[in-house]
């Protein structure tokens, strides 16, 4: 009946969510097997075993160069992150902490800015990219991805420090440790786990960011994203390097979601529902 | 600890330290958000085109706008794939969240797995799928090599059915955090419901259809939220996968704003469009916003 797990029901539940899993995974596997193709070998039709080439891998790196974009990615999501902690922090540990009769209002005003679609907001921030000479720069796409994020940080972390008893931080407060210190010593310590999926997350989003990137960057500074939307027009037939380039562009993310499984879902989770 | 100064801060500072805290936030989200906003709706009134002016011709961008077929077939997709999207999601989704609650093996990776394709950037995503439904190297070719030669499966090149083709990508993507959004809904709740409707004997679909879905409510909205406002946005899926083609049947809002703005150079049509998206987009959160916050403070 209802939760009385059988084995003969475990064992079909079990194999029902396999079945869904690899079917999921699949599109991911086949690309990363692609890859690993030659061309000719790649629109033969389906086949499930490469013959383990990796000139593909060489070819976007001396082609295309590849190291470059990927630095630009690296460098944008993790400064944009850190800005965003930065900010977020000191915003989260207020509400959270110190809540007055509009902080849910804030906060409701807040995510509803991460809804608006972006293309409102696009001419005049492209305007002012244009007149700060920020366009194409890492600083610049660092910026505007730190403020599309930043939303998202605050709410997570808001959720975060919620957990935490207020009642330690008066303590401390009480035996006379200054704002920084009780933010410092005691409130983050204790928010680590929190503060760690968050950055997580939004390292994620800040890689997979594409619609601000593409606009926003050109040679100079464009990350994997824009890097892989420019590769895919021109070349559009070369099936196995757009496999390899695809592959190196999601190995980091899948392999940081291996290791942080559950912050993940944690962060996905409790980013969006309270 | 060391040099305690004069016990403890009076009220007004400490609230004073909390404005202070999340002034660089408010600023970042009123002034950027919703001054651009502001900005675009203001020029959309006008006649810019290669440059912003202030040159106010009233409501004749908007009716340019409803008249142009572009732009209907881009409303069209938008609905097509909004409401489908909506429905498919959140129906697989809750179905694997159910499947996932059954404790079965394994969970933990199970539930990576599902959530790897949102992880992946919608550029990844939109390219893979491209491929997979490609007919001369994806599933029609792979069916066709099988024996049944005169199988037809080209989405993406058949103007009536592309936008399938999208929503089958952007499902892809986006069950598995539906799923999990689902699977926290579903554990939240008390473990003495579920006795108790066995004891009743009620079969466990009923229980699920009559029982947990109503208690699940503050999840499907909030799940239903982050749908539509992520359908409305919907653009770099296109973008990686059709790039509107073939021909214009698979333009959306979002990328008729960007190609008015940044390629035919025609700004004040381009705002015109944003702004309907903003609009649209206001009429799905404000009802949201209001029983989320406004409902729960007067209670």
């Amino acid at each position: 009946m209802a939760r009385a797990v059988t084995t003969q029901r475990k064992v079909f539940f079990t194999v029902a969510s396999w079945a869904v899993a690899l079917l999921i995974f699949f599109p991911i596997l086949y690309t990363v097997i692609t890859s690993l193709k030659s061309e000719t070998e790649a629109i033969q039709g389906f086949g499930l075993i490469p013959s383990f080439t990796f000139e593909n891998y060489v070819l976007v790196q001396t082609q295309n160069g590849y190291f470059k974009p990927f630095m630009n990615s690296v460098v944008i999501s993790v400064g944009s992150t850190l800005i965003a902690l930065l900010i977020a922090v000191p915003a989260a540990w207020a509400m959270a902490f110190s809540p007055t009769k509009r902080t849910k209002d804030i906060l409701m005003w807040m995510l509803s800015t991460k809804m608006m679609p972006a293309v409102g907001v696009l001419v005049p921030m492209y305007l002012i990219f244009r007149d700060t000479a920020l366009l194409d720069t890492r600083l610049g796409l660092t910026v505007v991805l730190t403020m599309i994020n930043l939303p998202i940080v605050v709410w997570m972390l808001y959720t975060y420090f919620r957990e935490i008893p207020g009642e330690i931080l008066e303590a401390a407060r009480m035996d006379g440790a200054s704002l920084w210190n009780e933010i410092v010593h005691v409130l983050t310590p204790m928010a680590v786990p929190g503060i760690a999926s968050t950055m997580l997350l939004n390292i994620i989003l800040a890689w997979n960011e594409a619609f601000w990137s593409i606009r926003l960057s050109a040679a100079n500074a464009a990350p994997l994203t824009a890097f892989i939307a420019s590769f895919s027009s021109p070349q559009g037939l070369f099936w196995a390097k757009l496999s390899a380039a695809s592959t190196l562009a999601i190995a980091p993310i899948l392999v940081m979601g291996w290791f942080s499984q559950r912050q993940l879902v944690r962060g996905l989770t409790f980013g969006a529902v309270k | 600890m060391s040099t305690a100064p004069t016990g403890r801060p009076n009220r007004l500072f400490r609230n004073l330290n909390a404005k202070v805290a999340s002034i660089p936030m408010i600023l970042t989200a009123v002034v950027i958000f919703v001054g651009g906003t502001a900005w675009t709706v203001v020029y959309s009134f006008t006649n810019s085109r290669l440059l912003p002016r202030l040159n106010f011709v009233g409501l004749e961008q908007y009716e340019r706008l409803w008249a142009a077929p572009r732009w209907q077939i881009a409303v069209e997709n938008l609905l097509i794939y909004g409401i489908l999207s909506l429905i498919f999601s959140l129906v697989i989704g809750f179905v694997l969240a159910a499947l996932l609650d059954q404790k079965i093996r394994f969970e933990n990776t199970f539930r990576s797995i599902l959530l790897y394709p949102f992880a992946l950037s919608f550029i990844v995503t939109g390219l893979v799928w491209q491929w997979i439904l490609n007919p001369d190297f994806g599933v029609q070719n792979v069916v066709r090599s099988l024996g049944w030669e005169s199988f037809v499966f080209d989405p993406l090149y058949n103007p009536s059915l592309v936008i399938y083709g999208i929503l089958i990508a952007g499902l892809w993507q986006g069950t598995g955090l539906i799923m999990c959004l689902m699977l926290a809904g579903l554990r939240g709740i008390d473990e003495d419901i579920w006795k108790a409707a066995r004891v009743d004997g009620i079969p466990m679909w009923k229980t699920y259809l009559f029982i947990v879905i109503p208690m699940m409510r503050p999840v499907f909205v909030t799940t239903l939220v982050i749908l539509a406002s992520g359908i409305v946005r919907v653009y770099d899926l296109v973008v990686a996968q059709t790039s509107g083609g073939p021909g214009i049947s698979s333009e959306v809002p979002a990328k008729y704003v960007y190609d008015y703005m940044f390629l035919a150079q025609n700004l004040g049509q381009g705002f015109a469009a944003s702004s309907m998206m903003l609009l649209t987009v206001i009429v799905i959160v404000v009802p949201w916003a209001y029983l989320e916050f406004g409902g729960r403070r007067r209670a």
